[in-house]
């Protein structure tokens, strides 16, 4: 089975690391003190890709659009299993949804491949668009937010995550397109060997040029005006009384808050 | 797979279960057995799970997983192991993890440690900015070739509690006159739990990363906060290129108060009783400093718990369990029940010498409800109430 999984570089920016700061600019966050991984979506997705392929054989080629920075999460991939890394050498930072899918169904399409993954979404603009337009491109079948896959008869079983934790099945043929969702498996960790390892590994530098998009492929839909940090609020209410009165108090607070 | 070194010995244990008690056979010494009581959550337990995992005889499990990184390395077993191959006891159960790490199968908080090291330098995952805010409020200078280098560790510049402690023996060495200096943001994870997790190879580009910064810096003595940075760097960052000479920082104060570079005529009237760190105590059997700097202040009574020195009872936090957090919550957590072993000492202070100690301790005098009993307090915090006018 050959699998493609499209990887993207984010900041981390888990709660202990720090703030993320806005530039002047209010269109960039300031990358300074940042430190910068692979989307966690996308590392449930390479973990997915890379067991399927050691349960029934196959290739798994990582590919991700960016700068030379970005080498170091096409290698995490190759590290945490895949055969082989494809990096579009383009800052996409600026640009939307539109324009990356069309950089990467361009790719894909050089490839051979059965199935497609992404991350369902990335950690740092979550838009979650980039697999389905990248299938619609394509022309194949996608399903999104993907808890669990089994391969049956050429084709995938797969069970698809909505609200309150409940799954849908359904069946799709291949080739198709997967959108991973977190807690679908536990990432391996890749040891510092097994990253040494890695550098033996295949990562080929594609040249943007040679996928020959056109202008209007290259061009934005959707541009980011600016953006700014939510207001800090300044109201908090302390609850007063016995236990039994601040539970209720709170409560209501709750449910007039539409939580419960 | 790193077992394979082991194969002569790993057939031998046969579970007669000495690792899991101290010499006098008082209690149960082995902090994972004291907690989980059974018997695959002691050394020979573990070591024949190994032993069964090695040779497919079981498969890998989330839950082999854990009960292998539970282990704090606290050196119990290999202290009270009656059979030759005692020393080899957790260099096998190191070796265990080092096969899941190599495999990538490791629990996901083991998983978080690591790559925390990796991306931030420290395994909370906290940015390189804050490393050095615990020098706020403090005279003490970067490390620009002074004597000796005052080496702080991940927990010393993280920890909220143990930044207390960190500034105060900080205040303590300017007091004495030493000269001394600090890496700040410069410094790096000593890298001991990353070896007890079993990343050796890690650890090695860790320990060559601050061998390098050191010498490049011109440093030759450093004195360190964390028994466990004393470890690593006394017992393997010297071989084969750093010639360093590391101390603990309990074996410099002792100098100084002998030296009469602090003073501690004024006493302290107070009941103690010490805990000593596995990685002073059994690592580097290091048991008499700290003692002697609590002898040397008027007015400390010195009352000693059932398991001290070698028999110390590990407080639960080695082998990155001070994060990861093995051992959950229950009375039976390790930090537990060594404050209630020293409350019943009748002792008014439990003195620690190690960061990570302090905070799994403090947090357990907490959980424990004694705090108005028995307070928690390094020995620099005990040295500096005495010597430094505070205020």
């Amino acid at each position: 089975m050959n699998i493609i999984v499209c990887v993207k570089r984010v900041p981390d920016i888990t709660e202990a690391a720090g703030v993320v700061k806005i530039e002047e600019s209010h269109k960039q966050i300031d990358k300074k003190n940042l430190v910068f991984k692979i989307n966690e979506w996308d590392e449930f997705a390479v973990e997915e890709a890379v067991r399927l392929k050691e349960k029934s054989g196959g290739r798994v080629v990582a590919i991700t659009v960016g700068p030379q920075e970005w080498d170091d999460v096409a290698r995490k991939a190759l590290a945490m299993g895949a055969d082989e890394a494809i990096r579009i050498d383009e800052d996409v930072e600026s640009a939307d949804c539109y324009v990356v899918a069309n950089i990467l169904a361009k790719a894909i399409q050089q490839q051979s491949y059965d199935l497609i993954m992404f991350g369902a979404q990335s950690e740092d603009f979550g838009s979650a668009q980039l697999g389905p337009m990248v299938a619609e491109s394509l022309g194949i079948p996608h399903a999104t937010l993907i808890k669990h896959i089994e391969l049956q008869n050429g084709g995938l079983k797969v069970s698809r995550e909505i609200e309150e934790g409940m799954l849908e099945l359904h069946t799709l043929s291949l080739p198709a397109l997967l959108t991973i969702q977190t807690g679908i498996n536990n990432p391996r960790y890749v040891s510092f060997v097994n990253i040494k390892r890695a550098r033996d590994k295949q990562l080929s530098v594609l040249d943007i040029q040679s996928l020959s998009l056109a202008k209007e492929e290259l061009t934005p839909k959707a541009m980011l005006e600016r953006f700014d940090p939510p207001d800090v609020g300044k109201k908090a209410e302390v609850l007063s009384g016995s236990i039994e009165e601040v539970v209720d108090s709170l409560v209501g607070i709750l449910k007039d808050a539409g939580v419960l | 797979m790193a077992l394979q070194e082991y194969e002569s010995i790993i057939y031998r244990c046969f579970r007669c279960g000495y690792c899991k008690l101290p010499s006098d056979y008082g209690d149960y010494n082995c902090p994972i057995y004291a907690r989980f009581r059974l018997e695959t959550c002691f050394p020979g337990g573990i070591l024949w799970l190994m032993r069964a995992w090695w040779k497919n005889e079981i498969r890998w499990t989330d839950r082999l997983a854990k009960i292998l990184f539970s282990c704090t390395t606290c050196s119990n077993c290999v202290e009270e192991c009656v059979m030759s191959f005692k020393t080899d006891i957790l260099n096998m159960i190191t070796a265990g993890k080092s096969d899941m790490v190599e495999m990538g199968s490791v629990p996901a908080k083991v998983k978080g440690f690591l790559e925390n090291i990796t991306r931030y330098g420290n395994p909370y995952g906290e940015s390189r900015e804050k490393r050095d805010m615990w020098l706020e409020g403090t005279d003490i200078e970067q490390y620009k070739g002074q004597e000796y280098l005052y080496y702080v560790g991940c927990v010393g510049s993280y920890d909220t509690r143990a930044k207390e402690v960190t500034k105060s023996l900080g205040k303590l060495l300017l007091k004495s006159g030493l000269d001394f200096g600090v890496l700040g943001k410069e410094e790096n994870c000593d890298g001991n739990e990353v070896r007890g997790l079993g990343e050796e190879s890690l650890f090695e580009a860790m320990a060559d990363d601050n061998i390098k910064q050191f010498r490049d810096s011109g440093v030759k003595k450093i004195v360190t906060l964390s028994p466990h940075s004393y470890n690593a760097m006394h017992k393997y960052y010297s071989q084969p290129d750093g010639d360093f000479e590391v101390l603990h920082y309990t074996q410099v104060v002792k100098s100084l108060i002998y030296d009469k570079k602090l003073d501690v005529t004024k006493g302290l009237t107070a009941k103690v009783t010490y805990h000593d760190p596995c990685f002073l105590g059994r690592w580097n059997t290091e048991y008499e400093a700290p003692r002697e700097i609590l002898g040397a202040i008027p007015g400390i009574e010195l009352v000693e718990m059932e398991r001290n020195k070698s028999n110390a009872f590990c407080c639960g936090g080695g082998g990155g369990n001070f994060y990861i957090d093995s051992f959950g919550s229950s009375e039976y957590v390790p930090a537990r029940i060594r404050v209630r072993e020293a409350l019943s000492t009748g002792a008014d202070i439990l003195a620690v010498a190690c960061p990570i100690c302090l905070t799994m301790l403090d947090d357990a005098v907490k959980v424990e409800g004694i705090e108005d009993r028995l307070k928690v307090m390094d020995i620099s915090e005990i040295v500096a109430s005495v010597c430094l006018q505070e205020g």
